[in-house]
């Protein structure tokens, strides 16, 4: 059992033994998959090429902060994760299909982007259902807000994890020793903050290695980079349903 | 050329973390559903159980351990592990029990890959380690 102070450091290092090895490749395939569909690089947006994963990892950490807490909150892991694993679920399916839409548009045989207003001759209830749900994949698949990375982050947070589960294990624990609820919320913030940094450097490097070959990848295995984020949409999704 | 040895590279490492290589003490020697497995550590016979059964992943799990022979002054720590697949430490606090046993209450959660197969590792003080493999149901 993970007591005393010292958790907090083990914490982290769960998290940085984690991050090189079953984060790297569990989550790593979908931050190399969004990597590669960001924007061509431009020379003057080059020092901000780092912004979209600082605020994927900080949307993964937020998510991890705020379950962690609930652990420690109700020092129970069953409890809270019965209540929360249909939700993963979906938020898995939801990402695998975000991947399938990246992976459409990278193959350039997609674009959701809308192209001028619908012409008021052409404005049926069918068409404007249609324009709306388009303009909702372009904003999900092809925006790229920080803020968009955030909620993606996020999104990305609550997806099913064995190595996560066994953070939540030990936060819940953390909680049920606690001297009132508010000091297990903390602790357990805490701990699944600190395990999720520990988790940040090896995703971000997978990321910001995948953007530095998009350009030379779309000029060349564009193909392959979109059926690689097909695939790995579509694995998210199989996984999703099975579990 | 470079970016083409990358990019395998990197597909590669996907591949063989995600899908660990198994060595040949990775299959399981325990039937935990069936019952408790025995085995022996410097001449005791460590008996390892689990309840309620069957054995499911994310639920509350009892794990008992009984030591044949003198066991007044004993430690027992219970570290659940996958095989294969860092899944970080997953210590049960084992307590003594009047009858001699140790137990403890712990949780093995689910891996999405599909992996079922665990690692219990006993360390005793003064005997050594012992490990018991097994499935575990979803």
């Amino acid at each position: 059992m993970l007591t005393g102070d010292s958790v907090y450091l083990l914490m982290f290092g769960a998290g940085l033994l984690g991050g090189l090895g079953h984060c790297s490749g569990m989550c790593g395939p979908i931050v190399a998959a969004y990597s590669l569909n960001l924007s061509p690089s431009d020379e003057a947006a080059r020092p901000y090429t780092s912004l979209p994963h600082l605020f994927y990892n900080a949307g993964r950490i937020t998510t991890y902060s705020i379950i962690g807490g609930l652990m420690g909150l109700t020092g129970s892991f069953a409890n809270i994760v019965q209540s929360i694993e249909k939700f993963q679920a979906m938020t898995m399916a939801g990402i695998g299909a975000l991947m399938i839409l990246m992976g459409l548009g990278t193959s350039g045989l997609f674009s959701f982007k809308q192209k001028g207003d619908i012409p008021p001759s052409r404005r049926t209830p069918a068409a404007v259902l249609v324009d709306a749900v388009r303009r909702v994949i372009s904003f999900i698949a092809e925006t790229q807000t920080s803020g968009s990375f955030y909620a993606i982050g996020m999104a990305t947070g609550f997806i099913p994890c064995g190595l996560l589960y066994t953070a939540y294990i030990a936060a819940a624990g953390a909680g049920a020793g606690a001297a009132d609820r508010l000091e297990g919320f903390l602790k357990g913030m805490l701990m699944l903050f600190l395990f999720g940094i520990g988790t940040a450097p090896s995703l971000f490097l997978i990321g910001r290695i995948a953007a530095l070959k998009r350009d030379w990848l779309r000029k060349r295995l564009y193909r392959i980079s979109a059926l690689f984020m097909i695939f790995i949409g579509a694995l998210l999704i199989y996984r999703a349903l099975a579990s | 050329m470079r970016s083409i040895m990358l990019i395998a590279l990197l597909a590669g490492l996907f591949l063989f973390i995600s899908n660990p290589v198994q060595g040949a003490e990775d299959v399981p020697d325990c039937s935990i559903d069936m019952g408790p497995c025995i085995h022996t550590v410097a001449g005791r016979q460590v008996t390892f159980d689990i309840s309620p059964r069957p054995v499911k992943t994310m639920k509350e799990l009892t794990f008992t351990i009984r030591a044949t022979g003198r066991n007044s002054e004993l430690t027992i720590l219970l570290d659940l592990s996958m095989p294969g697949m860092y899944m970080g430490r997953n210590e049960v606090l084992l307590k003594k029990n009047p009858d001699g046993s140790y137990s403890g209450k712990g949780i093995i959660p689910r891996c999405p890959s599909g992996n079922k197969l665990w690692r219990a590792e006993l360390t005793i003080s003064g005997a050594g380690k012992v490990s018991y493999t097994f499935n575990v149901n979803r």
